[in-house]
């Protein structure tokens, strides 16, 4: 016999790779040669499927991947760390174990936990059922996210923002709640409009494509149409109702709310209500973007702000401290638009415009003249 | 292996959605044999495991295009092969350009230690012979054996041809089957009895 033929027999069953005829004459074989079949026996039992390594492992396994991953995509923003090992970029991108010094956790990795948090808490001042379970997408400071909702309408998550949703997303209105600044591609679907709610203002759209940008610490909420049209009404006054056509934004200065209601003294039952602009949205010359919505693009844009508001954008993008000790600089205005550049090149770009003094170390940018 | 049936599912779900959920499903169905696979080559936990997270990061770097991949187990497992020797010729003066001249660490089991079947001293033969055999060898015999993969699948991954595979894991199998006495003291049960039937 040919013992060649009888192992590839038994390796092709072993390995399910036997087809009808290999497995007939294998048994032919076997028959004719019992002491053989002992051997292919003992072979078989040690081919049965290993035992599963154990879940929780894996979970470890995995939070330290998700570390690795966060880390990886933060890497320019933490160039500035190393800079003294810059004659090492050449070094291999797999480093060993022990130089991990990079364990803490960033707004990628957070965000993704709370990405599977399903809350039954559902905020007081929304008008929703109180038993349905909410969805909450947020992302940290130097982190953005990109989502996509039950209706298909698709949410980009810049930096330091939080959208809340309800779980099904069913019922007569599609209804998010935002902190932070979103670009919403909304699906069309005139039976159910979906309304955004932020911080001062109310949004309803049918179907669209539109920028909000509600930060808590910023002073003014802006709603930037790309195309299609959105209806605006302030969360003080919702008897009013702002209509924007494409290309057009709408700023309300949340800030002035207190104010204009102490003026208006005349009127004192009346809700506060905010000051409006009406404006355009600003687009590059070469570019068919809005400026207002390239951080989509991980573009970091800068329209005529003043450094007080960089600093605050500054913040978020990079997920740093940024402290003005020079007073003269916080009014001063930059237009410009960076793209994967991180934070040493962006505050060498806006130095020799502004003509300030810059000092980065750890997470903490300071400004000095 | 009913868990091949889902990554396609996933694969859809992390392109589609940038879905979280799938994404850790992936890497828990992968880890284990992404993990021996780079284990077998860079013989250390530890750069084993950043390797496999190193895959996963490419994965998720390339997410969008995820759909366009056919065997995205057979994928990862080629790209892990690659960051893996990669890793072997940056750290090693003189090292291997090949599998099949490298010092290769098997990851095979040989039967569980409550495992009443199989003696020790039989056990013991075994992995013997599996170390004596010729590093291509021995991979190809743990991709099988421990991964479930389809010759075809193999030929791929390891870069060679689907009738070298076949020969290959007939090598393993006779060296293995050779090393053990022709009489065994069976103690194996009836269900597992090895037939052709």
């Amino acid at each position: 016999m040919n013992e060649d033929r009888f192992w590839l027999l038994v390796s092709l069953k072993l390995s399910g790779e036997a087809k009808p005829e290999e497995m007939a004459e294998l048994g032919t074989l076997l028959q004719q040669y019992p002491e053989l079949g002992l051997r292919a026996e003992v072979l078989n039992t040690i081919f049965q499927p290993r035992s599963k390594s154990q879940s929780t492992d894996k979970d470890i396994s995995f939070n330290r991947h998700l570390q690795r991953l966060s880390n990886h995509f933060s890497e320019p923003v933490l160039q500035y760390e190393n800079a003294e090992q810059s004659e090492l970029i050449e070094q291999p991108r797999i480093r060993p174990f022990i130089r991990k010094k990079l364990l803490w956790i960033t707004g990628f990795a957070a965000s993704i936990l709370i990405v599977w948090f399903v809350a039954i808490y559902v905020p007081g001042k929304n008008n929703q059922p109180k038993t349905s379970a909410q969805n909450t997408v947020s992302t940290k400071r130097g982190s953005k996210s990109k989502i996509q909702l039950p209706d298909g309408t698709q949410v980009w998550l810049n930096a330091d923002s939080k959208i809340t949703y309800n779980e099904n997303f069913q019922g007569a209105l599609r209804e998010v709640q935002l902190t932070g600044e979103a670009f919403f591609d909304v699906v069309r679907d005139e039976s159910r409009p979906f309304v955004i709610h932020a911080n001062a203002i109310d949004v309803r759209v049918l179907g669209t494509a539109f920028n909000v940008r509600s930060y808590e610490n910023e002073k003014k909420t802006e709603t930037s149409l790309i195309h299609g049209s959105v209806e605006i009404t302030l969360r003080n006054s919702p008897d009013n109702k702002y209509i924007l056509k494409p290309n057009e934004k709408l700023i309300v200065q949340n800030d002035n709310l207190q104010l204009l209601a102490e003026k208006d003294a005349t009127k004192k039952s009346e809700p506060k209500k905010p000051i409006l602009t009406l404006a355009k949205i600003n687009y590059q010359e070469k570019d068919t973007s809005a400026l207002e919505t390239l951080w989509v693009k991980n573009k970091l844009a800068f329209d005529g702000e003043t450094f007080e508001e960089i600093a605050l954008k500054i913040e978020r993008w990079y997920d740093v401290k940024v402290n003005i000790n020079d007073d003269r600089i916080r009014k001063v205005e930059f237009s410009g638009i960076f793209e994967d550049e991180n934070l040493q090149q962006v505050m060498e770009a806006l130095q020799i415009t502004g003509k300030f003094k810059y000092n980065i170390y750890k997470r903490e940018v300071t400004i000095g003249r | 292996m009913s868990q091949l049936a889902t990554i396609p599912e996933l694969q859809k779900r992390i392109a589609l959605y940038e879905d979280m959920k799938a994404y850790k499903d992936l890497y828990q169905l992968l880890y284990d044999g992404l993990h021996r696979f780079s284990f077998s080559i860079v013989r250390s936990r530890e750069v084993a495991e950043e390797i496999v997270s190193d895959v996963f990061i490419k994965v998720w770097q390339i997410r969008g295009r995820l759909p366009e991949i056919d065997n995205l187990k057979v994928y990862l497992y080629t790209i892990t092969r690659n960051f893996s020797i990669n890793y072997i010729q940056r750290n090693y003066k003189n090292a291997a350009i090949s599998i099949e001249e490298m010092d290769i660490e098997p990851v095979i089991q040989v039967g569980n230690p409550e495992d009443q079947c199989i003696s020790a001293e039989v056990t013991g033969r075994i992995r013997q012979a599996i170390m004596q055999l010729p590093p291509q060898c021995r991979i190809i015999f743990q991709l099988v054996k421990e991964d479930g993969m389809k010759y075809k699948e193999v030929a791929e991954i390891l870069n060679i041809s689907v009738f070298t595979v076949r020969n290959q894991l007939a090598i393993a199998i006779r060296k293995l089957g050779e090393s053990l006495p022709l009489y065994v003291q069976s103690h194996i049960p009836a269900i597992n009895r090895f037939s052709a039937s």
